[in-house]
């Protein structure tokens, strides 16, 4: 569905000169990957590595400096703006902060109709339509109809989330970019917001391309994966494969360093008793 | 003697809708060379206990009902500001969540580290390993000479170059070094380290447990470790309590704690942890309710 195909994305570096520019970096060093219709595709790595250069990227909001991005088989760099937009409604990205991604000025209805009257020509719909869409939208995401005309700070974390997950559903979307969508969250909230993604990939036959740090969390809702480090892709496979039989280095540091909930297998407490 | 003993600690806090109360009777005893984590969801109470225990809680908003926090016999609670400011940054170390906010963008790191180091030298000049009653010179020698030391033990490379930085020339586990440097120069008992490792990447988490635990294996001190991580807690805490809505629920060691958790709500809340043999939609979430206004 989604192919990436040997990109590469370079920040210029300071202006040196008339025309020059010293030295850039490398955000993203030829990284090709694949996302199948109706599965889930995670992307780990650490702070700096890349993975929001990527999603900018295949949402078109960076220029590559090589390679291509196909959404089924269409080159989103070649897209007209018009073709573009339209894209936009079928691909649509839950972003990490619930707290700064809803405006604090808007009611959660007009939040979540919001998409629906951006792309009016492709979903045309009147306003009583609209009410109604959204409606269905947080009934679908777990929450009221009483919630309707409230403002996002009477809400908490894991209800804005919420929120946010049922403003990108809004335009019926086929493919859903999820940033770090549970990074700030409790891990009992978290439960709840995966277990909701879960169920409506289900319901609703999407593809996710859930962008992560928690390993736990990838491995839980993702059917493959790939881990990138310094915009380079290490390694990329089933999670099973990569998860039991990690055969990079910088995969298995990852792997180890993930904090395991059973005191037994803590590094410490191992040196202690041996 | 107790490092730490916390009795019966009852807080409210005020705001505009009303007062509510926050800690509802808080017993927590933190001895020498125990890592005490001290988990639960957002608002259930856990940094407001660790603020409470060195008196960070503006006194405008929070109302202590009832209980004492005894921090090596000295009723905490009790104490003049005056004697406060003798414990906090010197036998109580802090170390807050966020490294970017809690250090100053436009003084260098050594100024910051060089202010805390010269702080705790005032009151005890032996800290910076000066004979009581030093010169007001030597001990800004030896606080610049301690700071360094100190860099260096966290683990920054050419610690005597670095020190002329500016926070943003630090990285994020870097600055969060810089912090457990601060906190650790006063030579504190206590160390509270609030979230300490929860804004960064977990191979730097792995690399600041390893610091935390060290220190306390060479020094015998006592730590405070608020996280709603139970990973982390099952990596270096020797003990644990979990609270929920201003009340600790269970307390223990972690091995009685974790493996075989007495409270339905710990079971709860080990089950929401994605783990190798979670099947998807196996998970079980909480739904995370806050405390209401009263």
């Amino acid at each position: 569905m989604l192919q990436i195909n040997n990109v590469s994305k370079i920040f210029l570096g300071q202006r040196k000169g008339l025309f020059g520019h010293t030295e850039g970096f490398k955000a993203l060093d030829d990284v090709s990957l694949r996302v199948a219709k109706g599965k889930s595709f995670g992307l780990v790595g650490e702070s700096g590595s890349g993975k929001t250069t990527l999603t900018r990227c295949i949402l078109r909001l960076e220029t590559l400096t090589s390679g291509n991005i196909l959404y089924e088989g269409a080159d989103i760099g070649k897209l007209t703006p018009t073709e573009m937009r339209r894209l936009r409604a079928r691909l649509q990205i839950v972003f990490q902060d619930p707290y700064a991604s809803l405006d604090p000025r808007m009611t959660i209805h007009d939040i979540i109709a919001e998409p629906l009257v951006i792309h009016r020509d492709i979903v045309p719909m009147t306003a009583r339509q609209r009410t109604e869409r959204v409606l269905e939208l947080l009934l679908q995401v777990g929450l009221r109809e009483e919630h309707l005309f409230r403002y996002p700070h009477e809400f908490s974390g894991g209800q804005r989330q919420r929120i946010g997950i049922a403003r990108a559903l809004a335009a019926k979307p086929e493919f859903l970019i999820l940033d770090e969508p549970t990074s700030a969250l409790d891990v009992s909230v978290q439960a709840d917001v995966l277990n909701l993604l879960h169920r409506l990939q289900e319901e609703l036959g999407l593809t996710y391309f859930f962008i992560s740090h928690d390993l736990g969390v990838i491995r839980y809702i993702c059917d493959e994966v790939a881990v990138i480090y310094r915009g380079k892709l290490v390694e990329s496979g089933p999670v099973e494969d990569i998860f039991e039989r990690p055969t990079n280095e910088y995969t298995r540091m990852l792997l180890d360093a993930m904090p395991d909930p059973d005191p037994d297998r803590s590094p410490f407490r191992q040196a202690a008793s041996a | 003697m107790t490092l730490l003993d916390i009795k019966n600690l009852n807080l409210s806090m005020r705001s505009f809708e009303g007062e509510t109360q926050i800690l509802h009777g808080i017993d927590l005893q933190v001895e020498r060379g125990e890592i005490w984590g001290m988990v639960g969801e957002t608002g259930s109470g856990k940094s407001l206990t660790g603020l409470s225990v060195s008196r960070l809680i503006p006194p405008a908003t929070g109302r202590y009902l009832a209980g004492s926090i005894a921090f090596e016999g000295r009723d905490v609670l009790k104490a003049s500001e005056k004697e406060m400011r003798t414990l906090r940054g010197r036998k109580i170390g802090m170390i807050f969540q966020d490294p970017t906010t809690n250090l100053n963008p436009v003084f260098r790191i050594g100024t910051q580290l060089v202010d805390v180091a010269l702080h705790a030298g005032h009151a005890d000049p032996t800290v910076l390993g000066l004979e009581p009653g030093a010169s007001s010179r030597d001990l800004k020698k030896a606080a610049k000479r301690v700071s360094v030391e100190m860099l260096d033990k966290v683990g920054i490379p050419k610690a005597a170059e670095r020190i002329h930085d500016y926070p943003h020339q630090f990285s994020g586990g870097m600055k969060q070094r810089v912090l457990i440097a601060m906190a650790m120069i006063g030579k504190p008992d206590l160390l509270i380290a609030d979230e300490p490792t929860t804004a960064l990447d977990v191979s730097v988490q792995a690399q600041i447990l390893k610091l935390i635990h060290d220190l306390v294996a060479e020094r015998n001190i006592g730590v405070l470790m608020i996280t709603h991580n139970l990973g982390v807690v099952a990596q270096i805490c020797s003990h644990v309590a979990v609270m929920y809505r201003g009340r600790i629920l269970e307390s223990g060691s972690v091995m009685d704690v974790l493996k075989r958790p007495s409270h339905v709500y710990t079971q709860a809340l080990l089950n929401s942890i994605p783990t190798a043999h979670t099947k998807r939609g196996e998970l079980r979430g909480l739904g995370g309710v806050m405390p209401e206004v009263q």
